[in-house]
């Protein structure tokens, strides 16, 4: 188990960490996500003992490794380059730490090359142990990179950006294969990730990192279905979100008035591209937008819809095939976009939620 | 279609060829026929005054009955190693301050330029430099003596080969540091993050992950060493007050008294031992992959 505590540093006065607090379990997968900027790489070297912290520690099992030097750490961290070494074959890539490490070296070579074998076969490279990393392809340099870490059996390992490298169809099987390796290992595995969608799919739990801060920490259909904050509404990618101001017991947003419950004050407002529904006329008491057609996107099983506001904004409407037929619209057709009350998730001054008495679909 | 891409094919290599020729005519008019020339010459029959294309062995039994000469090669061979390894010595710790130490481009750049900051001067001021350095009156001496480290001055210091050797270290050393900071500058940071996260001390990163990476360098840089030491004659001359002899020098002296047949010969000696000494040093890495 590792926890972190108040973890601060900062670039020539820019905090790229600031006052983070964060606890790892044991056996878990662990996705972290951020947009780019958000500190999520500094995070992995300070764990990693890449980078020393301004202020706050990292206990790792009880033990304080804060200012421990990386190569006694324990901990596993794959580069987001893979970093393998050019001058030698796969199976001394594997082998290197478990050969050259200071503590507890294995000096015996049939030892090694047991180890190293078995490594090999878990990720799926028998027999290309012989091979120069110059021969093999970006897939297979992944997986040498992970099993040079993996091999040396760290308490938790870190991945930076695993998949950033792969293309779209290699990168599926590998998030399958991330989670087999990691499930026969039993090791923790932390892995950031700028994708909202490999952060949901992986993770047992996610961190949604922002301005050097864990903003939420929670199981994915959660982090997905309850956002903490509007910045992470806009991070998973699927929430229409409007900026506005709260006049009158309403939301208002350009020229859009929407219905608010008594007593809540809201800056911003989303819903999700799901829930949003087309038609002439709104329900009674159903927040609603007019919105011109612009433009549909087919996804092979949904369809996305995109409307413009009055004020110029863009509303996505997501439709499911399996649930409905494909709607065809005349460009600039005018539209009445409605929602369940429920569905709307309000956030405060502050970016954080708001929970009114409905309190969205929790 | 086939007869399209025949004649294409034929235009393709037509033109591979022309760019060829010019470095193939230039090699050939001033590289091989040059040495083949030279090679020709040395056995030509030498008389006092005169040279005729007669052939003979003369030359090449002179050449190894006689001890001063056979020295002089044995010399050249013993100097070459030594220079070579004291560069190296002093030439890695310095490339590995400049290539890996220090991250900053720019200053990377500043201390390279900075290493040849003494070619700004010209070769001969910086060899005779050191006369009144090493001098029996020199620098090192009145310092050494007024520290009251040594009693009389070190004699040995000039005119020796120990002045000749301190020369061209001084001279050739940035030839070894150039190649290998540049080799030891390309490697990839996350390397050696990589390397210290798996556990490896920073000895064990150094003989596992700089060293073979920045071997490359190294070759390169005794290379150049090397060729520059071996065909060495003005430091030996005017380092050594005459005493030191190599093989460059008796090619100037014999060319200096017309006697072609046998500079012929020790120059065709010295390209043998050049050629040898490049081609053991490729061995040693095979640079096609490396670089």
């Amino acid at each position: 188990m590792m926890e972190i505590g108040g973890l601060s540093k900062s670039y020539d006065g820019r905090p790229a960490i600031a006052d983070l607090d964060l606890m790892v379990a044991d056996d878990e997968y662990l996705t972290l996500l951020g947009p780019s900027g958000s500190g999520k790489s500094t995070l992995l070297r300070l764990i990693a003992g890449l980078e020393r912290p301004d202020r706050g520690r990292i206990l790792l099992n009880g033990e304080d490794i804060t200012h421990k030097p990386a190569h006694l750490r324990g901990l596993g961290f794959v580069q987001q380059n893979y970093a393998l070494f050019p001058h030698m074959t796969v199976a001394q890539n594997v082998g290197f730490g478990l050969a050259n490490r200071l503590v507890d070296p294995v000096t015996d070579p049939a030892e090694l090359g047991r180890r190293v074998d078995a490594m090999l076969d878990l990720v799926g490279l028998s027999g290309l142990g012989g091979r120069m990393v110059s021969q093999i392809s970006g897939g297979q340099k992944q997986r040498v990179s992970l099993a040079r870490t993996l091999v040396t059996e760290p308490r938790i390992c870190l991945l930076d950006e695993p998949l950033g490298a792969l293309d779209a169809n290699l990168r599926e099987r590998m998030t399958v294969e991330l989670r087999r390796i990691r499930e026969t290992l039993g090791v923790t595995f932390l892995h950031v990730t700028g994708n909202e969608a490999e952060a949901l799919a992986m993770g047992d739990r996610m961190i949604v990192l922002d301005g050097g801060r864990a903003v939420q920490v929670a199981p994915p259909d959660e982090v997905f279905g309850r956002p903490a904050t509007a910045r992470v509404a806009r991070f998973v990618n699927a929430y229409n979100l409007l900026e506005g101001e709260t006049r009158d017991g309403a939301f208002v947003s350009g020229a859009d008035r929407l219905p608010l419950p008594a007593g809540v004050h809201a800056r911003a407002y989303a819903v999700r591209h799901d829930a949003v529904e087309i038609g002439d006329q709104a329900p009674e008491g159903w927040p609603a937008i007019e919105g011109r057609f612009v433009t549909a996107e087919f996804l092979g099983s949904r369809v996305l819809y995109f409307f413009q506001r009055r004020d110029g904004g863009i509303i996505e409407v997501e439709r499911h095939l399996s649930q409905s037929d494909p709607l065809r619209f005349a460009q600039g057709e005018a539209r009445v976009l409605h929602w369940d009350p429920a569905a709307a998730h309000l956030f405060g001054e502050d970016g954080r939620r708001v929970d009114a008495a409905q309190g969205g679909r929790a | 279609m086939a007869a399209a891409s025949v004649t294409q094919g034929a235009a393709a290599r037509r033109r591979q060829l022309l760019l060829l020729a010019p470095g193939v005519i230039w090699m050939l008019l001033f590289l091989v026929l040059p040495l083949a020339m030279m090679v020709y010459v040395s056995f030509w029959t030498q008389t006092t005054f005169a040279i005729k294309p007669d052939l003979t062995t003369k030359s090449w039994e002179a050449f190894f009955s006689s001890t001063t000469y056979v020295e002089a090669l044995l010399r050249t061979l013993r100097i070459w190693l030594t220079v070579l390894v004291i560069t190296l010595l002093i030439g890695y710790p310095t490339a590995l301050f400049i290539g890996q130490f220090v991250r900053d481009k720019t200053v990377q750049t500043v201390l390279l330029v900075t290493c040849v900051i003494p070619f700004w001067t010209s070769f001969l001021i910086r060899v005779l430099a050191w006369r009144p350095m090493l001098g029996k009156e020199g620098a090192i001496n009145i310092v050494l003596m007024k520290l009251g480290i040594i009693d009389a001055p070190i004699e040995a210091l000039l005119f020796s080969e120990l002045s000749v050797i301190i020369g061209m270290v001084q001279i050739y050393v940035v030839f070894m540091v150039g190649p290998i900071a540049f080799m030891l500058a390309r490697i990839d940071p996350s390397l050696i993050e990589a390397a210290r996260d798996l556990g490896a001390s920073a000895w064990t990163i150094f003989r596992r992950i700089l060293l073979p990476l920045s071997l490359p360098g190294v070759v390169v840089g005794a290379i150049f060493v090397s060729v520059m030491v071996l065909g060495e004659f003005a430091t030996a001359s005017a380092l050594s007050g005459r005493k030191v002899n190599l093989l460059g020098n008796i090619i100037v002296t014999q060319v200096g008294s017309l006697k072609w047949a046998f500079a012929a010969v020790a120059g065709v000696i010295l390209t043998i031992v050049t050629a040898l000494v490049v081609t053991l040093l490729l061995r040693v890495v095979n640079l096609r992959r490396e670089l």
